[in-house]
């Protein structure tokens, strides 16, 4: 297949507030209810510290199949718009290890929300580009030194 | 392993990030162009530009590279957009199903 981005993306209009969108995320006795992709799958909160730095641990139950286990670090809280959490599957899964970012954004909607789930890998992009620069930067510094070698030793 | 594949779909990603570059992805998936210079004329950029996207591409495994005298000939590399394919679709599946859920979660607490 084809990505026509490099994100998962869900929107959808919600038939509550944003207070009451944002506690479904907030709460754990409410997150264990639905942030789970069926009803068959069971989530089992592990940790939970719903602060700007807090981490969370959750386990997945596949019945008959295999548990995973997600966890993650809220980096952005802001009642009742935004939130926004890193997502690392861990070891032994597919996708173990492959560092992502969560963006929830909660608006108002006449009665209700829209809520905007937004699900990026986040790779090691800047550490690709880190590495990057931090290899040009060394080539830079060489070539400065040569050509240093160059005016000094001959 | 599983940190081969995390970084090699990081690759991907970062590859697939730019609108730019996932437009040559399509531009080369119709088979109506091929080479570089054929990409530069579709999408009106620098030649320079063309050759650092290809390059992000080429380095991601999205791509192949064959130079034939002054040509490059580009050829898309299926398995690694395979890979990006199945980490957005698991994604979205598992969001989509969730939203569902929450829907119903709050739908039940608005009859309370």
């Amino acid at each position: 297949m084809i990505a026509d981005s490099s994100y998962a993306e869900v929107r959808r209009n919600l038939p509550a507030p944003p207070e009451a969108v944002f506690a479904a995320f907030a709460e754990a006795e409410l997150v264990r209810r639905w942030l789970t992709p069926l009803p068959e799958i069971g989530l089992t909160v592990l940790q939970f510290d719903f602060r700007i730095g807090g981490s969370y641990r959750f386990a997945y139950h596949v019945p008959g199949v295999t548990t995973v286990i997600v966890a993650g670090t809220y980096k952005v809280i802001e009642p009742p718009s935004k939130i926004v959490f890193s997502w690392v599957i861990e070891p032994p899964d597919e996708h173990a290890g492959i560092e992502s970012e969560v963006s929830v954004a909660i608006t108002p909607d006449g009665k209700g929300s829209e809520l905007i789930i937004r699900h990026e890998e986040l790779g090691r992009i800047d550490a690709i580009e880190r590495h990057a620069a931090g290899w040009r930067g060394a080539v830079d510094q060489l070539s400065e030194l040569l050509a240093k070698e160059e005016l000094h030793g001959r | 392993m599983a940190m081969h594949y995390g970084s090699s779909l990081d690759l991907t990603f970062h590859a697939l990030a730019d609108g730019t570059r996932r437009s040559m992805i399509h531009a080369l998936a119709s088979g109506e162009v091929h080479s570089a210079g054929e990409l530069g004329g579709r999408f009106r950029s620098a030649q320079p530009t063309i050759s650092k996207h290809l390059k992000v591409l080429e380095q991601a495994g999205i791509v192949e590279r064959k130079v034939e005298g002054r040509i490059h000939h580009f050829r898309l590399r299926r398995r690694a957009l395979e890979q990006a394919g199945r980490w957005i679709v698991r994604h979205q599946a598992f969001w989509e199903g969730a939203a569902d859920q929450l829907e119903v979660l709050l739908a039940e607490g608005s009859k309370r």
